[in-house]
């Protein structure tokens, strides 16, 4: 049906090119070089996500070498045409080194650059491109001897077009155009499934400097001269903006946004000096109100309900995987002075669950970044069987048995489902599975949270791995999600790939793991069996601080006042899926309450609701009688609450000095004073008043955060997490501090993975688990229910 | 000959420089740029020139009214051009911009007309002796005033409280929030700042180059590869950066002639993003995955 359309556009254009005036033949001519270009501009910008503000240097260099070459060197046209375009594609390929090294604005700048020195090249180079007065008298080509005349060119014009449009069609299903399209909506996840995003980003950049080569060469002989005016920078605009305004990916685009670029200035003839004004204006509107352009506005208006495919349930076998062991030996990195990961070794046998765990921050992401070679590790090796992988390119390392899925999904967004899995080399019977039951067909942006995990899995499992890596695969997930994906888990170890899994669900963890490795500050601490690991106490007081509580004196009551925080029915979140389902909870003045849980529970995520940087989608925040719901942050730090966010987040360039003034930024009011008060309540500081922040210790930088957010005199305090990523001796004097703090009768919410630490602290507690409070009361009372162990340790 | 190489060298540097500052500016805060910025400086140049000329004015009104208007304009280009965009997390700010350029050009020529316009400074023909070369007072205002500002950013970055907060912003956005730093009003104010800069190099350069429409699109991608070479992360660097490009540029067309300035140094420039995709003093940002 689409063909038909095509095809009979493109033979009513060939039967108007034969018969129309002169005027109108060179107008056709034109508008089918500028969409010649425009459908290789398409497949570098629509397909591959690339953007490039040069490409008249390509269509400069296929103009000059069909001139020199059928002018001086006495060519037939047909001959010089195809080495117009290998010249074009050629020093394309070359461009490319470079260019598609870098990204965004650095691109563009390259792309630039390239145009500017094409253009000089020409003017400057007058022995060969005659100069500023260019090479006259370029021939029309002739076939079998007859002339052929502007009217020929036209219609060769037009067949190319038809060509190209027809090669983009190929291209755009065949499975380098799905590698395309994978590497524009993720790298990343390109990379995971063993595309080389740079081979393919230079293909598609390749092909884009052919098709202005041709569009070039095109353009010699049917304007008869060549000069360098015709080659300037907003040539290179107009051929982006036929890409844009058409519908960038789609196939009629580059037609449309030609038709419309080349046609609309004749159109409103009288107008036509104001064209690149009009044209400036019809490129903002398209990308306000039709980022997809005209085609997809069109799409979009004439979109029919489709018949979605359901994945046939069922139980499949998965083939055996081939199989090997992942060997992990001491592994080691440093980012910027601080080892994130030191002395790491483990082995994943194949047919096994190995389980990664260990608290926020320990270095669990660091590993398996570096294990699916996101990461170079600076000590180590890694091998899986008999090929050690460590340093390898991330594709090299997925080609060669090692899947992996992320922490937030990284499917091709804009992909059906049964693409994601085509392009990696499987089809629905891993769908089936994973137990996906949705339609085949639908958008992978679309998919709700827990489909969107499923099918990154299968995706994984596609490209048949020895090896699968997971991170955090049941954040976010429902009870009974959890226990179906544990299960798949298990199915998954059952057909023999090694699964390494970080997780902090430890549920699912003790659940199906045959060994579980825990990390802690990027060390390992402990492994062995599941039960072993839960009795260790080197574990338990990584996870729940026991040993240190006891430093804290038991709390002098001091009469708690009015409710000074509320929270209602809140639920917030990031994605589709809220992280926060429903949580009551309240502060009241002078009091200390501690909010406790597991990671992936929701505490960081409320602090934040509170503190006005995630909007929520539900419920209700009220602080000292204003609904603060809605308001934004810098709102909510006016009103006196001040939240130390989690990670210390000091201003690591500017001075201890300068972050505690900017502390006090909110307030008008002389600030010496305080800043004296806070030098003496933390010594620390002091000494380093004038050092930057980001040299400061983990703790240091702790007490800086702190007393940064005590300059703004709050009203309450929220506290994120103080101890993350602290030794314990230096924890001891963080709780002191805090301890002091409660003592001059501060109002604080506090939330930390120090749960027996927090609760000596505290005077109440909730405990959150799933986005809810499932649990509250007294702090003595929780800490002395088992419920606290159970959502930390899952020990029964 | 090499000294007033240098001589016109620095000052059309600092030309960049101040382009360049623009950029940094408005990178540092938001991530995103104004990729038209030399349509910014155009725009300087042509309310100085229709101020101080067509309507006679004093030419420190005249500049002072310009700079003025130029502000403006960068809050029109954040309004409509980037916050659309950005907010969204989309790219399309980059050929947003680009889009508001064009019209910028082209309303300009239109209004202004085709033919380069003179703006003439009434000190810019006095010229002193130094170290045996003739330069001209505004071949040294140039620089100083370029110097000068960037020395003032700075200066307002440390000490001036809405300076403190715009840097918190660059080195975290998050935590600037939570001091109560308003960070969509500081993009905006970075936008207007940009703007602001590239202005105030737009008529400082005008004697020099005269008034037209075009005047801005070539400087203005210079500057732009000024700031990506300078890695765009820090004041100094970006001016060094600018410096050093107009020193090169004006070294090569003394000692090789016009011609090939424009291929040298965008080949340069090419190259240089080839062996440091990061620029020339970027560090490269952590992935995070």
């Amino acid at each position: 049906m689409k063909a038909l359309a095509f095809l009979v556009a493109f033979g009513a254009a060939i039967a108007f090119t034969a018969t129309a005036n002169s005027y109108y033949v060179y107008i056709m001519a034109t508008l089918a070089l500028t969409a010649i270009a425009g459908v290789g501009l398409n497949v570098l910008l629509g397909l591959t996500g690339q953007v490039s503000f040069g490409h008249v240097g390509f269509y400069a260099l296929g103009a000059y070498t069909v001139a020199v070459l059928t002018v001086s060197a006495k060519w037939s046209f047909w001959a010089a045409l195809p080495v117009a375009a290998l010249i074009a594609g050629a020093v394309g390929a070359l461009l490319a080194l470079p260019a598609m090294r870098v990204r965004g604005p650095y691109l563009a700048m390259v792309t630039i650059a390239f145009g500017f020195v094409v253009e000089n090249l020409a003017v400057e180079w007058r022995s060969v491109t005659g100069g500023q007065n260019g090479i006259m008298g370029v021939p029309q080509p002739a076939l079998l001897g007859l002339p052929f005349g502007e009217r020929g060119v036209a219609i060769a014009a037009i067949v190319l077009a038809a060509a190209a449009t027809y090669g983009f069609h190929l291209l755009s299903r065949s499975r380098w155009g799905a590698a395309m399209r994978a590497v524009k909506d993720s790298e990343v996840a390109a990379e995971s499934i063993g595309l080389d995003p740079l081979r393919i980003k230079t293909a598609a950049f390749a092909i884009s400097a052919v098709c202005a080569g041709v569009a070039g060469a095109l353009f010699a002989p049917l304007s008869g001269f060549v000069t360098p005016s015709s080659f300037t920078f907003s040539q290179s605009l107009l051929f982006v903006l036929v890409v844009i305004i058409g519908g960038a990916g789609s196939l009629a685009g580059p037609l449309v946004g030609a038709a419309i670029v080349v046609l609309l200035p004749e159109a409103l003839a009288a107008l036509a000096e104001y064209r690149l004004l009009f044209f400036g204006a019809l490129l903002l509107a398209v990308l306000w109100l039709a980022p997809d352009g005209v085609t997809g506005l069109v799409t979009r208006l004439t979109a029919r309900r489709r018949e979605p495919r359901i994945v046939a349930a069922g139980e499949v076998q998965l083939a055996p995987a081939r199989r090997a062991t992942l060997e992990v030996e001491h592994l080691g990195i440093a980012f910027g002075g601080v080892r994130a990961a030191s002395d790491v070794s483990l082995r994943a046998e194949a047919g096994k669950v190995t389980s990664l765990i260990g608290p926020n921050g320990a270095g669990k992401t660091t590993v398996l970044n570096m294990l699916s070679g996101f990461y170079r590790p600076d000590a180590g090796s890694i091998r899986v069987g008999d090929r050690e992988l460590q340093g390898s390119a991330a594709w090299r390392i997925a080609r060669a048995g090692v899947a992996r899925t992320y922490q937030t999904t990284q499917l091709f967004g804009s992909m059906t489902v049964g693409e994601n899995l085509a392009i990696a080399g499987g089809g629905p019977e891993f769908l089936s599975f994973v137990h996906y039951t949705g339609d085949i067909d639908a958008r992978a942006a679309d998919l709700p949270h827990v489909d969107k995990r499923l099918v990154e899995i299968a995706r994984a499992l596609a490209t048949r791995p020895a090896v699968l890596l997971l991170d955090e695969p049941a954040a976010g997930l429902s009870r009974e999600d959890k226990e179906r994906l544990a299960r798949l888990l298990r199915r998954i170890a059952d057909s023999g790939v090694a699964v390494v899994l970080v997780e902090h669900d430890m549920g699912v963890v003790m659940g199906i793991s045959d060994t579980v490795v825990v990390l802690d500050a990027g060390v390992i601490i402990a492994a062995g069996a599941p039960a072993d690991v839960q009795r260790d106490p080197a574990v338990r007081k990584a996870y729940l601080g026991e040993q240190t509580a006891r430093a804290i004196a038991p709390r002098a009551a001091a009469e708690p006042g009015a409710p000074y925080l509320q929270v209602g029915r809140l639920a917030a979140g990031y994605g589709a899926e809220p992280v926060l389902k429903g949580v009551e909870l309240q502060v009241r003045e002078r009091e200390l309450v501690a909010v406790l849980g597991a990671n992936g529970a929701g505490k960081s995520t409320l602090m934040r609701a509170i503190a006005g940087l995630l909007r929520p989608v539900q419920g209700g925040i009220g602080f000292d009688g204003v609904d603060i719901t809605r308001l934004p942050a810098h709102k909510v730090v006016a009103l006196g609450l001040v939240l130390v966010p989690e990670g210390r987040q000091v201003f690591p360039e500017l001075s201890v000095l300068h972050n505690l003034e900017l502390g006090a930024f909110a307030r008008k009011d002389v600030i010496a004073r305080d800043i004296e008060t806070m030098l003496e309540r933390f010594p620390r500081l002091r000494e380093r008043l004038h050092q930057r922040a980001g040299l400061l210790s983990g703790g240091e930088q702790q007490m800086l955060a702190i007393a940064r957010g005590l300059m703004g005199r709050p009203k309450m305090l929220l506290l994120d997490e103080p101890s993350l990523g602290l030794a314990p001796a230096v924890i001891n004097d963080l709780f002191a501090a805090l301890d002091r703090l409660r003592a001059e009768s501060a109002t604080i919410l506090l939330v930390d993975q120090m749960a027996g630490l927090a609760l000596a602290l505290a005077d109440r507690a909730y405990v959150i688990e799933g986005g809810r409070i499932v649990a509250s009361g007294a702090a003595r009372e929780i800490a002395a229910d088992g419920s606290l162990e159970k959502a930390y340790l899952a020990v029964n | 000959m090499i000294g007033s190489a240098l001589v016109s060298g620095l000052g059309l540097g600092s030309m960049y420089g101040l382009l360049a500052l623009g950029f940094y500016v408005t990178y540092a805060v938001s991530r995103t740029v104004n990729f038209a910025q030399g349509s910014s400086m155009m725009l300087g140049a042509v309310f100085a020139y229709t101020f101080a000329v067509r309507l006679g004015w004093p030419f420190a009104l005249a500049a002072a009214m310009s700079l003025l208007l130029c502000a403006l304009y960068g809050l029109v280009v954040e309004l409509l051009a980037v916050r659309p965009f950005a907010s969204r997390g989309s790219n399309a700010w980059l050929m947003a911009t680009v889009a508001l350029g064009i019209i910028a050009d082209n309303s300009v020529l239109f209004t202004f007309g085709k033919e380069p316009r003179g703006l003439a400074l009434p000190s810019a023909s006095a010229s002193l002796e130094i170290a045996g070369l003739h330069v001209s007072m505004l071949q040294l205002a140039i620089p100083a005033v370029g110097i000068a500002l960037a020395g003032a950013l700075h200066v307002f970055s440390r000490k001036v409280r809405l300076g403190k907060a715009m840097l918190a912003v660059v080195q975290n956005a998050d935590a600037a929030r939570l001091m109560g730093i308003n960070v969509p009003l500081a993009i905006t104010a970075a936008y207007a700042l940009s703007t602001l800069f590239a202005g105030a190099a737009g008529i400082m350069i005008a004697p020099l180059f005269n008034v037209h429409s075009d005047m801005g699109t070539l400087f203005g991608l210079k500057a732009f590869a000024v700031a990506i070479l300078g890695g765009i992360t820090s004041a100094w660097g970006v001016m060094l950066a600018g410096l050093l490009f107009g020193v090169v540029e004006s070294l090569i067309t003394a000692l090789l002639g016009s011609a090939y300035t424009q291929i040298l140094t965008f080949t340069l420039v090419i190259v240089a993003l080839a062996l440091m995709p990061n620029g020339l003093f970027g560090r490269a940002e952590l992935k995070k995955v």
